[in-house]
This record gives C-alpha cells, sequence and structure tokens, in this order.
C-alpha cells in the first residue's frame, strides 16, 4: 500500500493541468454558460443587454413547431436507423466470419463507406440522389421504376438520410460484431452439434446470446451519435424540405449561430442536452445490471 | 441443391451486396477522372464506372481544380491540424493519464468521477457556447481555435490511465532511485513503453480531426485557414459548380484517410465508443 503524500499533489496537478483547463475551457464553462444563458434573452449583438428571463426561453421552445418538428424527426431518426444500421452490421459480420476465398476483398468492400467522411458521403449522395439526372434515378429508370423525388421530399428526405447514415456506418459495426463472433469458442458449436442443433439454432440459442455484450455496446454508441444528427441534412437538406429533416443539434446551431439568439439556443441545448443525458445513463444502467 | 450450384449462388449475393457498398466511391473516382460532359453521358451505362476512354484526359479535372482553388494549402491545412491534433491529444491526454495512474493526490478519486461523468455531456449540443468562450479568448478565426477543443479526451485519458496502471510501479520506483524525476520518467520511461496506446489514441485523433467540420466551418472566415472538409462545401457551392471538380476534391480528401486506416487498422477498434465519423 502507497501511503499519502501531500508532495504528488503538485507533480499531480501539473500533468493534469493542460486537460484540466482544456477541459474547464471547452466543456465545463460552456456547459455551465448554456445553462445560465438558457434562462436570458442573450442576443450575440447586445451582450451587454441580457436580463434574465426566467423561464420565458423554455416555455417558448416547447411552443415552437420547428424545435417540436426537430424532436419527432430525431426520434423517428434513431427509430429507423438503429435496427438497420445495426441488423446489417450483424448480417454482414455472419456472412464475412467465414473461411471463403477472397472474403478479404467482401471484407473491405462493406468496409469502404467507413473511410469517407460525413462531409464526403452528404455530398457524393447528394449527386448520386439527384431527381432528375443523379445515377440512382437513372439506374432505377433502366429497371422501370418511376424516378423518385428522395431528398426533395418531405415524406422521402428523412428516410435517404436514414439509409445513407446506415450505409455509412455498417461496416465499422461489422468489425465489432465479427471480433465478437471471433472470441466465441468454435468448441461451443461443436458440443451443440453432437446434441443435434441445426444451424438456425445454432444462431438463435448460441450465437445471439453470446453477442449480447457486443451488441449492447453498439446499440449504446450508436443511439447516442444518432441523436446528434447534424451534418447529413446540414449538407444535403438545410433541415429541408419543410424542416421534414431538421433535427434538435442542428437546430441549436441555425438558432445560435445563424440567428445569434443565444438564450433561446442555450434553453434547448439545456432540455437537449438533459434528455441525452439521461438515456446515456438508463443505457449504461440497463447495461451492466446485464452482466 | 449441389454445392457448386450453392457456391455460385453465394457468391453473386455476396458480390451484389458489396457492390451496393462500393459503387458510390467507385463513381466518384471514375467521375473525378473525365470531363464534365461524359459524366452525364455516361450516366447509367458500365461506362459511368470507368474513367475517360482517353488516359490523357485522367488527371484534366484535377489541373482544372488546383487552378481555381488553392487545393495544396486546403490539403497542407488539414495535414496540419491532423498533425497537431494527433501529437496534442497524445501529449495531453497521457500526461492526465499518468497521474490518475501513477499518484496519489488531494482529490483523485472526485476528479477522476466527475470527468468521467462528463462523459455523457453531449458535446455536440454546446457548439453554441463553445464558440462564445472561443470569442471570448481573442482566438476567433485563428487555427489554434481549430485545435484546442479537440485535444483533450476523458476517454483517451481513461485508456492512458488503464495503459499506465499496468506497468510494475518498482521500475518506477528504480529509475526514481536513480534521481531521476516525474518529467523525465514519463518521457524516457513510460511513454516509450506506451506504444499501442499511443497508436490508438493517434489514430482515432487523426480521423476525428481530419473529419471535422462543423466547428472549423463555424471558428474560421478566412478561407486560406480552411481544412479541405469545409473546402469541400466550399468548392460545392461556388459557382460555377463542376461535377468531376467535386468529385476530385471529394476523392483527394478522402485518399489520406485510406492511408491511414491501412496502417492502423488493428488499432481502430480499441478506442470504441470515441470520436470518428458518424454514428458509431
Amino acid at each position: 500500500m502507497k501511503k499519502f503524500n501531500s508532495s504528488m499533489n503538485l507533480p499531480a496537478y501539473l500533468f493534469l493541468s493542460p486537460a484540466l483547463v482544456l477541459m474547464g475551457l471547452f466543456l465545463i464553462i460552456p456547459a455551465l454558460m448554456a445553462i445560465y444563458y438558457a434562462f436570458t434573452d442573450y442576443y450575440l449583438l447586445t451582450p451587454d443587454n441580457k436580463q434574465f428571463v426566467g423561464l420565458a426561453n423554455f416555455i417558448e421552445i416547447f411552443n415552437d413547431p420547428i424545435f417540436l418538428e426537430s424532436l419527432k424527426n430525431i426520434v423517428l431518426f434513431v427509430v429507423c436507423v438503429i435496427p438497420i444500421q445495426i441488423g446489417a452490421a450483424l448480417g454482414l459480420a455472419l456472412l464475412i466470419n467465414k473461411n471463403r476465398k477472397g472474403n478479404i476483398f467482401f471484407k473491405i468492400a462493406y468496409f469502404a463507406p467507413v473511410v469517407l467522411s460525413l462531409v464526403v458521403i452528404s455530398v457524393l449522395w447528394l449527386y448520386l440522389l439527384n431527381p432528375s439526372e443523379g445515377l440512382i434515378n437513372v439506374l432505377l429508370e433502366k429497371v422501370g421504376i418511376d424516378p423518385q423525388p428522395f431528398l426533395s421530399s418531405p415524406k422521402q428526405a428523412l428516410y435517404t438520410i436514414v439509409f445513407v447514415s446506415a450505409w455509412q456506418g455498417a461496416g465499422y459495426q461489422m468489425l465489432i460484431f465479427l471480433a465478437g463472433l471471433q472470441n466465441i469458442p468454435g468448441s461451443v458449436y461443436e458440443a451443440s452439434k453432437i446434441d443435434g442443433a441445426n444451424k438456425w439454432q445454432n444462431f438463435i440459442h448460441i450465437t445471439l446470446p453470446l453477442l449480447r455484450p457486443t451488441t449492447l455496446l453498439i446499440m449504446i454508441t450508436t443511439f447516442i451519435a444518432a441523436f446528434k444528427l447534424i451534418i447529413q441534412p446540414m449538407v444535403m437538406t438545410q433541415g429541408g424540405p419543410m424542416n421534414s429533416t431538421m433535427t434538435p443539434v442542428y437546430y441549436i446551431y441555425q438558432s445560435g449561430f445563424s440567428d445569434r439568439l443565444i438564450g433561446y439556443s442555450s434553453a434547448m441545448t439545456v432540455v437537449f442536452g438533459v434528455v441525452i443525458g439521461l438515456i446515456t445513463i438508463v443505457q449504461n444502467k440497463l447495461s451492466k445490471g446485464d452482466d | 441443391m449441389s454445392t457448386p450450384v450453392k457456391r455460385v449462388i453465394e457468391y453473386t449475393f455476396l458480390i451484389l451486396l458489396a457492390s451496393i457498398f462500393i459503387f458510390p466511391m467507385i463513381w466518384m473516382i471514375a467521375s473525378s477522372m473525365k470531363p464534365e460532359g461524359d459524366i452525364y453521358v455516361d450516366m447509367g451505362t458500365i461506362q459511368s464506372f470507368f474513367p475517360s476512354v482517353n488516359p490523357s484526359e485522367w488527371f484534366q479535372t484535377y489541373q482544372d481544380l488546383f487552378a481555381r482553388f488553392d487545393v495544396l494549402k486546403y490539403v497542407f491545412n488539414s495535414v496540419m491540424y491532423a498533425v497537431i491534433v494527433t501529437a496534442g491529444s497524445i501529449v495531453v491526454n497521457a500526461m492526465a493519464g499518468y497521474a490518475f495512474a501513477k499518484f496519489n493526490f488531494t482529490g483523485k478519486k472526485f476528479l477522476f468521477g466527475l470527468l468521467l461523468s462528463l462523459l455523457i455531456v453531449p458535446m455536440e449540443t454546446l457548439i453554441i457556447t463553445q464558440f462564445t468562450v472561443a470569442h471570448e479568448l481573442g482566438i476567433l478565426n485563428t487555427r489554434l481555435a481549430v485545435v484546442l477543443p479537440m485535444l483533450a479526451n476523458m476517454l483517451f485519458i481513461y485508456l492512458f490511465r488503464n495503459f499506465f496502471k499496468a506497468v510494475p510501479d518498482e521500475i518506477i520506483e528504480s529509475v526514481q532511485l536513480d534521481g531521476a524525476n516525474y518529467w523525465t520518467i514519463f518521457w524516457k520511461i513510460i511513454l516509450p513503453m506506451s506504444k499501442p496506446a499511443i497508436a490508438t489514441v493517434g489514430t482515432l485523433s487523426f480521423i476525428a480531426s481530419w473529419n471535422d467540420y462543423l466547428w472549423p466551418l463555424m471558428v474560421l472566415t478566412d478561407t486560406e485557414k480552411f481544412p479541405l472538409q469545409v473546402a469541400i462545401t466550399n468548392i460545392n457551392s461556388t459557382p460555377p459548380v463542376y461535377t468531376n471538380q467535386v468529385m476530385a476534391i471529394l476523392t483527394l480528401s478522402t485518399i489520406p484517410l485510406i492511408i491511414v486506416y491501412i496502417v492502423a487498422q488493428k488499432y481502430l477498434l480499441q478506442g470504441l465508443g470515441g470520436s470518428g465519423t458518424g454514428i458509431k
């Protein structure tokens, strides 16, 4: 056992200081400022005029149709993207987890979109999905499907972003699933083979339960990341058409940065931040109670 | 079903699936290597996935792009930001991780718990007040503003701390007897022993910095300080917009990442939940 040694305080805090200063400046202070500004009418261009307005901002945001729409959109996005992306990732991992010729090629191909940044995939798909001359509609027409409006339709835009996001992210989670699959000892399958289990029974009773920790980890990280969606709608649709792809983080950005309504934007930060924080805590509790 | 038939079906399926994942990239690269008109003439034919039939036209788009925009500058900026963030993040987070792993100090438990609990704060929702802080510090529109917020990261501190905890105290104590101070021990003993942790944090920091878009877009106003990601949307909205030139800048901005992913592939999975692209 080490004895407490107060002479270690100075060197310890010297080693900690760069990280502490930076986290203080760009995480703790901004968080506290957001909480404070949320109760004021701070407008960026008149910083000296900010007044305490109580709960006015909070009342206003819950009467703001765009903010409510953004909440609805993000819930829809998360509910769609999670099963699609994680399901695709698991399916791909199961396909790849095999010794066959050329397997490495398929693995690289499925992973390829991960290498593209969010800005790159957003701009690239903007061209591919162009309603009149984009590659996708040209190809659809060849197989006899009518051209689709995709991002220019309030009905299709959000689902299009779901598809593009899942397409980009699935390959990374495929690798995580693959690592999980390879951790399952082959002897488990051999034992069940002796018991006469078929492939499907193996999958349901052995593979899936043993992948549970991996799946939970992927779910938690995907869930939180999906809630913070902003780049794809920002680059592809600017939140439109008719706010159908507006998301909370994007709206926080627009009202705080473009409209300079710091107080109003901060109230949304507080509400949305608390929601994400609570979801994170609940998920962590659930996954810990699991094992 | 006989095995060869089964095999053909299996491979056909795998190839179809693979094409869904790679056709956009192939179209992107192919379109960057042909004249603008050819992109739309070829659209939907097999030729849309191949560069111009005339090899002398392959790099014409790139020449035009470089003539219109200071692309080298953007590449230089992105490389510089990514290198500084990578090195800075390794040093800053390793130092903090070392303090948590090997020092007893007042408030250690409290501080560690506090920093861990901050992981639940969604950074992206704080962009507006982070911007206000950058404004107060007077660093708006400087390169410093681009890199500073990306350095300290609790996940990386945690990763380093766990790694350093495994270093036996005896090693440190024996060097201490030789009169080495904490700083020397950290640089000469601890860091050189920590290559896997450094590689993981370095890889993830590099990718996060290379892909960063929103923050540099907010803090920078001079185009000549833009990193590639911001330059992409800038080029995509500066008329006249040519599809082949846009595809060329997309391709250019992706090449360094391909190299990083190939070189550092074994470190990619170790910082789960860390920063990176999109929804992972």
